[in-house]
């Protein structure tokens, strides 16, 4: 039976229950309208933007009024129901950011990202996604080897030392990186600051820059890493800055540069303000909350 | 939180105001992502007197006693010009219109302080005035569409503000002072305006007469009419035509609108009672009431104005300056630069310039400039929320390729955007170009034929103060 008889059959049965007799055809019309579905129609991407900027609310009191209030907040305004429950619409919605969310956890980033941007990897201690969630500790810690090949592979003593992580969203380095590096490093080096190999660090935390900063004697220390993803975004990405990091210091000592997607700060425009925020670190020797006051 | 000086100078039809406010700036976004600048606070901490603009003839203002005003003003305020950091002068009504106005603006802005800019032009006029007087802010806090009358001597300015932002504007000869008289109520001055509104109302008036307040009222109905007209209330049968400045917008309104404000001088008289019908020796009492008799206001909801006759000049000093993102590049040592002229590519043109088409740039460039006459002007684009590292290269090196060939030496190269890129555009520029100045920022929203001004750098060089002006002089 294809489609189109089951869903006859359907309307047969659900009128002949009621006992009612009705056309077929206004009712699957009916039907239709309201799923606002049909074979040949594009389907739209549920998560994007413009998906999001229509309210499922029917017949507002003023639509315009609804529209700029939905415009200054990616909260699920307006969204309409279905009696007392979510409507379809909305609850797929939220079961794809869901999705997009865990996706961007439990995801590794692309290697042939990596390998483009000539970077290197080198592993905390977790050996798996699952290990590197239930254990932050390990998340922040390498093993001897792997410092080694640290130590190995990169120019020691830089002014400032740049890498990646994808901490809790791989899809935040995969949507971010390839732009923002190049922008922090370019302006650095025209600003004849030096700046040390890039590499990737897998399953890592914000702490490891401090293990990193020590290791490779870097003056100033930033890690470009993916942040827990929420229901409005899964691709945010925040720099973590530090001068002269030493594992256990306080947290105060860092600088951080959040909110780094597309709908946040561009990671271009992101990338050349890191790079005037670096320069101002290595002149004032401090980062953090003693950089602000 | 920093403040800065703001003077706000008004030469209008028949007042001339000078008023002082402070604009405190902040950055207004949390310590842990990219800071924003924005100006969070604004007080008016000088009201000056109120002048009679002074005229040497009836087509010459008198500069030299405008400028002793506006220096007496400054000496009771206890500034000094060299304290003031922004403001603008603005030359409205019947002023705009005298042989000298041009001259006696531009000597006045710069003898106010060093980022004083000069404005003038109807349409501006009646967007200052809508937003000194709360209209524009109503119209944000209450999400709806407003207009705002401001009847001053010799025009009604009229702006629509919807969701506080300025979405028509449209000015008309109609004002207090369009037919004057003297102690004993002998008529000295009948406007061209005036003259019309006679023959429509069917009355007869003239220099000399003693002035009769029947008639005067009816010629002050048939005003009415014509802003009711002008704002849809009756139907148009081409009266309010008959009273259009010259050089004003077509005016048009395709929101419903919901409320009225009014301001200038006649608006005491809308929203308060005068006995003396005759005060002032003029129109403007009779105007004002005019204007409630004719039931205008009835299919909306009548708001009070923050100011009324203080509303342009209010705005004039409050908010005109509005600052540039706060990540942005330039060259040091080029501000303040005044009266720009800005040309705007089109989403077609710009995404030709993405794809690298310096040729097509250079063109339409020098095209421009020659059209307007200009050593340079602002290249102003929307620019994109999220480019790619290559595409804003790329971008940056068809600027530098067409405007380098285009420019005269030496002058800068000026970038103004939309969406937050100018930072990593504007260094990507200086190092393409390295002789001569760059100055790239965002978050500004200009159109084709505006003029833009740009003060000296503030918050330790963060942002920049930004004045956009749609009309100089027509």
């Amino acid at each position: 039976m294809d489609r189109n008889e089951l869903l006859n059959e359907i309307i047969r049965q659900v009128i002949a229950e009621m006992g009612a007799t009705a056309d077929v055809g206004a009712v699957k019309r009916a039907v239709a309208e309201t799923l606002g579905a049909s074979d040949n129609k594009e389907y739209t991407d549920l998560t994007s933007k413009e998906s999001k900027g229509q309210p499922g609310l029917k017949n507002p009191e003023d639509m315009d009024a609804l529209l700029r209030m939905k415009s200054k907040t990616p909260a699920r305004i307006g969204v309409g129901r279905a009696g007392g429950r979510l409507t379809t619409k909305s609850l797929l919605t939220l079961r794809a950011d869901h999705a997009a969310a865990k996706d961007a956890v439990f995801m590794d980033v692309n290697e042939d990202l990596l390998k483009r941007l000539g970077m290197f990897t080198v592993q905390t201690k977790c050996v798996d996604k699952n290990q590197f969630l239930t254990r932050p500790d390990l998340g922040r810690t390498f093993s001897d080897e792997a410092l080694n090949e640290l130590r190995s592979k990169c120019k020691m003593n830089p002014q400032v030392q740049i890498y990646a992580s994808d901490g809790l969203s791989s899809t935040a380095i995969e949507a971010n990186l390839e732009n923002i590096l190049p922008a922090i490093t370019d302006g650095l080096k025209s600003k004849g600051i030096s700046v040390g190999t890039p590499f990737f660090v897998k399953y890592g935390r914000v702490a490891t820059e401090d293990i990193i900063a020590e290791t490779l004697s870097a003056e100033v220390v930033c890690v470009l890493l993916g942040e827990r993803p929420g229901l409005a975004t899964a691709e945010s990405m925040s720099a973590y800055i530090a001068y002269k990091a030493t594992v256990g210091m306080p947290e105060a000592r860092r600088t951080v540069v959040s909110n780094i997607h597309k709908d946040g700060i561009a990671a271009v425009e992101a990338g050349a303000y890191i790079a005037d925020l670096i320069e101002k670190i290595l002149k004032a020797q401090k980062s953090g909350v003693e950089l602000q006051s | 939180m920093k403040c800065i000086l703001s003077v706000g100078i008004d030469i209008g039809t028949s007042t001339t105001q000078v008023i002082f406010s402070q604009l405190g700036m902040d950055n207004t976004s949390s310590f842990f992502t990219v800071p924003k600048i924005s100006i969070v606070s604004k007080e008016i901490i000088y009201k000056g007197d109120i002048y009679t603009t002074p005229l040497r003839t009836s087509v010459m203002i008198d500069g030299e006693a405008v400028r002793e005003i506006v220096a007496a003003e400054y000496k009771k305020a206890g500034f000094t010009p060299s304290e003031v950091d922004t403001g603008a002068v603005i030359i409205t009504g019947e002023s705009a219109r005298k042989e000298n106005s041009e001259e006696v603006l531009r000597y006045l802005s710069s003898f106010a302080g060093e980022f004083v800019v000069s404005t003038a032009g109807p349409d501006m006029e009646s967007v200052i005035a809508g937003k000194g007087s709360g209209a524009a802010q109503y119209s944000s806090d209450e999400s709806c569409a407003v207009v705002n009358l401001d009847i001053g001597g010799g025009t009604t300015n009229v702006a629509v503000f919807d969701d506080g932002e300025s979405v028509s504007v449209g000015c008309l000869d109609i004002g207090g002072r369009l037919i004057r008289f003297d102690n004993n109520n002998v008529i000295t001055y009948i406007s061209e305006s005036a003259a019309i509104a006679a023959r429509e109302a069917g009355v007869s008036v003239s220099v000399g007469d003693t002035a009769v307040v029947s008639d005067l009222e009816k010629i002050c109905d048939v005003y009415a009419e014509a802003l009711k007209q002008f704002l849809g209330v009756t139907e148009n049968n081409g009266l309010c035509d008959k009273f259009r400045t010259p050089g004003s917008s077509d005016f048009v309104v395709n929101k419903r609108l919901r409320a009225v404000c009014f301001s200038g001088g006649v608006a005491d008289f809308i929203y308060g009672s005068e006995r003396d019908k005759l005060k002032f020796q003029d129109i403007g009492v009779l105007l004002g009431e005019a204007i409630v008799r004719s039931g205008l206001c009835s299919p909306f909801k009548l708001i009070g104005a923050a100011e009324t006759i203080r509303a342009t000049v209010i705005g004039a000093g409050t908010y005109t300056t509005s600052v540039s993102g706060s990540t942005i590049d330039y060259s040091e040592g080029l501000f303040p630069l005044k009266n720009i002229p800005v040309f705007k590519l089109s989403d077609e043109e710009q995404s030709r310039c993405f794809s690298g088409d310096d040729r097509f740039l250079a063109e339409r460039f020098s095209w421009y400039l020659s059209q307007n006459d200009c050593r340079n002007a602002v290249l102003a684009m929307d620019g994109q929320t999220n480019p790619s590292y290559m595409a804003v290269k790329t971008l940056a090196k068809t600027i530098a390729r067409a405007l380098t060939t285009v420019l005269p030496q030496g002058e800068a190269i000026m970038i103004v955007l939309r969406h937050d890129m100018a930072k990593i555009l504007g260094r990507l520029l200086r190092e393409e170009v390295k002789d001569r100045p760059v100055v790239s920022i965002d978050s500004v929203i200009v159109q084709q034929g505006d003029y833009i001004d740009m003060g000296k750098p503030l918050m330790e060089g963060m942002v920049i103060p930004v004045i956009v002006k749609t009309l100089i002089f027509g």
